[in-house]
């Protein structure tokens, strides 16, 4: 091959390549999928969310609550966080094993109830789902300001290096908002009171 | 042969040409190495080596200011292939510079069909879960899935460059058009009830109502993704059946929140269809389960000493599958892809992440490398013996 012809044949080759990694629509058959396990709102609160003019819409995302907000109190050493679009609040919490991160988010309904939402809140830190009878005996029910303040604390068995959640559900306004207090186990024990503390300073506007 | 044609083979042959390409291609990687602090990797690789030319922008114009990493490269690789066909002699003595050389020129091209053929992706795994398929990490796909099979998915994946280029799309697989209104490259969301102040959108249906999509510039940083979304239109027979916001923001895998996860689905020509925006998805034949993720840190730290899966292979057939512990520098090597422990869900301790390369020239560099260095050494031996024997006869 002669000096002249082999840039351009390696320039062909490089173009040709470089034409299959072009994309195109591709169409196929799975084995069924299973939607991602998202805990819907009861039927009544289904019904506040604002109406689809698709009336062929087979179903509808829960929107966050949008009524009157509660108000809180936060303690100083606690710094706030920008708000994200999901958050109504957000909070980083200092503490020895590392920071703890609190979110305060808001949605229609029940969301699923209680035992559904402790149980979400086990998984994110590795534990099993309760049993509908053993719920009771692993919250802790509170009122403050007349709101009724349901608080569960989740620890991982054995492992003190592990995650734990502080959280805390209020019903208010036909909305359920949700306190969590999540970081190292020795964090979050560290800040319970203050957390408690806090709780009570949540109230209607 | 002319002259013109004498001079130019004079240039291709030249070790003056080699040593100017290698002065540049210096510069190029200095460059690219100060630029990787805006860009992050993925992209400063795309701009400077995967590239013929590097473009700068200059007020608003792109201006192309040096050579990319392909022309260099190219040029390097004929400059080789040029001098050694011209200087070719038989000859056993200049056998282990040939070898050397056909080694390097290997290395250059292995790495040519590297850049153009390399695939990586990932491949995230909770605990328990089986997978055969593995995500991109830069690309998605708008995933048209009829969901009225109970048994089976008939998905119809749609680029995302597609819908930026706003090509209208007609597949044998659709009873509809789907026909893009707006493409954003990385977006920010918000309730709609929170933002009143929002101007109205061209959504009529879906999740895509209830809240705002904003454009927001396109991330390079390593540990952000830029969260694409699209309006698309669906156009039936009769008519327009609606528009949709499409948005890696309702995908549960990155969702601030839990309730954007549902998914969004319509009713149309008797059949249930879902709309979701996701990473482009590579499906396997074979699917991989994670049995167990472990992870342990430096005392009081953070930081990771090591972390490994253990993962079981589920061939095909489904026939015995095989367990495998895949940990840092241990990847899995099956059916021609490579799997590597890249990272780990903070949150949990229970999902893997692993990448996922397809890199069909993976042997290359190995069999070039060995090829330059049995050269040098076959080389080296040569001039020793002869050495050797000229002292003995002195």
């Amino acid at each position: 091959m002669s000096s002249r012809t082999f840039p351009l044949a390696l320039a062909a080759a490089a173009l040709l390549l470089a034409a299959c990694g072009e994309e195109k629509v591709s169409t196929y058959e799975v084995p069924k999928e299973k939607d991602p396990e998202v805990p819907m709102a009861a039927p009544d609160a289904a019904s506040q969310a604002p109406a689809s003019p698709g009336a062929a819409m087979a179903d509808t995302a829960v929107p966050t609550a949008s009524g009157d907000a509660l108000a809180w109190q936060a303690p100083s050493q606690w710094t706030p966080k920008p708000a994200s679009a999901m958050r109504k609040g957000s909070y980083s919490v200092p503490g020895e094993g590392g920071e703890s991160d609190l979110s305060i988010t808001a949605f229609p309904g029940d969301v699923g109830g209680e035992l559904q939402n402790v149980n979400r809140w086990r998984g994110q830190i590795g534990l099993g789902p309760l049993e509908p009878g053993d719920l009771e005996s692993s919250v802790h029910r509170v009122e403050a300001n007349g709101l009724k303040i349901t608080i569960v604390e989740l620890e991982p068995k054995g492992d003190p290096a592990g995650k734990s959640i502080l959280g805390a559900m209020v019903p208010f306004g036909g909305s359920t908002w949700f306190f969590k207090l999540m970081g190292p186990g020795i964090s979050v024990k560290a800040a319970k009171p203050a957390f408690l503390e806090f709780l009570h300073t949540v109230k209607a506007p | 042969m002319s002259e013109t044609l004498k001079q130019l083979r004079g240039i291709f042959v030249s070790l003056r040409l080699t040593v100017v390409l290698l002065a540049l291609s210096i510069v190029l990687i200095f460059w690219a190495t100060l630029d990787q602090v805006n860009l992050g990797i993925w992209a400063v690789q795309q701009k400077f080596f995967h590239s013929f030319l590097v473009w700068v922008k200059l007020g608003s114009l792109q201006v192309p200011v040096y050579p990319g990493g392909y022309l260099i490269g190219g040029l390097l690789l004929a400059n080789l292939i040029s001098a050694h066909v011209y200087r070719f002699k038989a000859g056993w003595r200049k056998s282990g510079i040939w070898i050397a050389h056909a080694g390097l020129i290997l290395l250059l091209i292995g790495q040519l069909v590297t850049g153009l053929v390399q695939k990586e992706s990932v491949m995230r795994l909770d605990e328990g879960e089986t997978k055969n398929y593995a995500e991109s990490s830069r690309f998605n796909e708008l995933a048209i899935i009829d969901v009225t099979d109970p048994k089976v998915d008939a998905v119809v994946a749609i680029p995302e460059s597609l819908l930026a280029s706003g090509t209208v799309i007609q597949n044998p697989k659709l009873p509809f058009k789907v026909v893009p209104r707006g493409y954003f490259p990385n977006t920010d969301i918000a309730m709609r009830s929170q933002a009143p102040a929002a101007a109205p959108s061209v959504v009529t249906q879906g999740i895509g109502l209830q809240v705002t999509t904003s454009p927001v510039d396109v991330t390079y940083k390593e540990d952000a993704r830029n969260m694409p979304a699209a309006y698309v239109e669906l156009v039936g027979p009769d008519g327009s059946l609606g528009t949709w916001d499409v948005s890696l923001w309702f995908n549960p895998e990155f969702a601030p929140g839990p309730f954007l996860g549902v998914p969004q689905k319509f009713d149309f020509g008797g059949r249930t269809w879902k709309l979701v925006m996701r990473p482009t998805r590579t499906y396997e034949p074979y699917s991989v389960t994670l049995e167990k993720f472990s992870h342990d840190i430096y005392p009081g730290t953070d930081i990771p000493k090591n972390f490994s899966s253990k993962v079981r292979i589920n061939p095909p057939g489904g026939g015995e599958g095989r367990e495998v512990l895949i940990y840092m520098n241990n990847p899995l090597r099956y059916a021609g892809l490579t799997y590597y422990q890249q990272s780990f869900d903070p949150n949990t301790d229970k999902t893997t992440i692993l990448e996922v390369v397809s890199n069909p020239s993976w042997l290359v560099p190995y069999i070039s490398c060995g090829a330059i260095t049995l050269g040098l050494l076959i080389q080296f031996m040569i001039h020793l013996v002869g050495f050797a024997r000229k002292r003995r006869s002195a």
